[in-house]
């Protein structure tokens, strides 16, 4: 068992009238457990440029409804280019250069996979590095 | 104009044979500027008592307020609760107005996440609300904020 902590800090000082500071540490494990998540991935991948949504993490069956996590970093640093996340086509929003994110991944059947694109109209290409945690994944024949 | 930043440091130093420690913050800005957002609904808390599907994030309540759609909006949303057992489903409408899970939060764990905000109608027929559904009747509580332009 690995034990793998992922924390956000939230902060502005003139956001709201007064600070924000918030700040939290989660423990990543397998669903319904105590038990530290134990296998991940970690990539880097030029995505081209293009207004169809390409397959950034495949969802696999032995994940189905399990604990995955799944962090996503633009790293282009023009603050025009963005990329565009989506879940099976639904689309959560536009990651801009520098912005990350960071959620639960259900991959609830085999087309719930996380899927990006970088806009045609940006004529460029978009830098993204992301990491899953995760319980396993299903192995396909060679 | 506000400025405010999101850091995320992911660490374990025995998922792998070598520690893991990623660090990233971001400045979270308009779309396509590096003007800061300024808009934000404020930390939010609602408490679930039942494994109904409840909006969190209802777009109509923002038509008033400037969420634009298709911009630089994040969310934030935590299950405030300790239990390993019990999570709360979070899903976001598609365009067809259906509801696609994102995942799962159980007690203590965390989401932050760009959130294009499309908002179709008032009847909340294709709006991209996030739902959430808890997985027990026993009383969760989440936390969440919504920072837009």
């Amino acid at each position: 068992m690995a034990t793998t902590t992922a924390t956000i800090t939230l902060s502005s000082a003139d956001l709201l009238g007064d600070n924000l500071s918030l700040s939290s540490t989660t423990t990543l494990y397998d669903a319904g457990t105590t038990t530290g998540l134990t296998q991940y991935e970690m990539s880097r991948v030029t995505v081209p440029s293009s207004d169809t949504n390409s397959i950034l993490i495949d969802s696999t069956a032995a994940s189905v409804n399990k604990a995955a996590r799944v962090y996503v970093a633009n790293k282009n640093t023009d603050e025009v280019h963005y990329v565009v996340i989506s879940i099976n086509g639904a689309e959560l929003g536009r990651l801009y250069s520098g912005d990350w994110m960071f959620i639960p991944w259900s991959q609830t059947d085999a087309a719930a996979d996380l899927e990006v694109y970088c806009p045609a109209a940006l004529s460029t290409t978009c830098d993204v590095e992301y990491a899953l945690f995760h319980q396993g994944k299903t192995f396909t024949a060679a | 104009m506000a400025t405010t930043t999101a850091t995320i440091t992911l660490a374990s130093s025995d998922i792998a044979e070598s520690a893991i420690s990623l660090s990233n913050t971001a400045t979270l800005t308009k779309a396509g500027t590096t003007t800061g957002l300024d808009q934000t609904s404020g930390i939010s808390r609602r408490t679930l008592t039942a494994t109904d599907t409840v909006k969190l994030i209802d777009l109509d309540h923002y038509q008033g307020q400037t969420l634009t759609e298709n911009k630089a909006a994040k969310v934030y949303i935590k299950n405030t609760g300790t239990s390993t057992a019990n999570y709360v489903k979070v899903s976001i409408q598609n365009g067809a107005g259906a509801g696609e899970e994102i995942g799962q939060l159980y007690g203590g764990d965390w989401m932050f996440f760009p959130y294009a905000a499309v908002w179709t109608s008032a009847a909340h027929t294709n709006n991209h609300d996030i739902d959430v559904t808890p997985s027990h009747a026993d009383s969760v509580t989440l936390e969440y904020i919504v920072i837009y332009e």
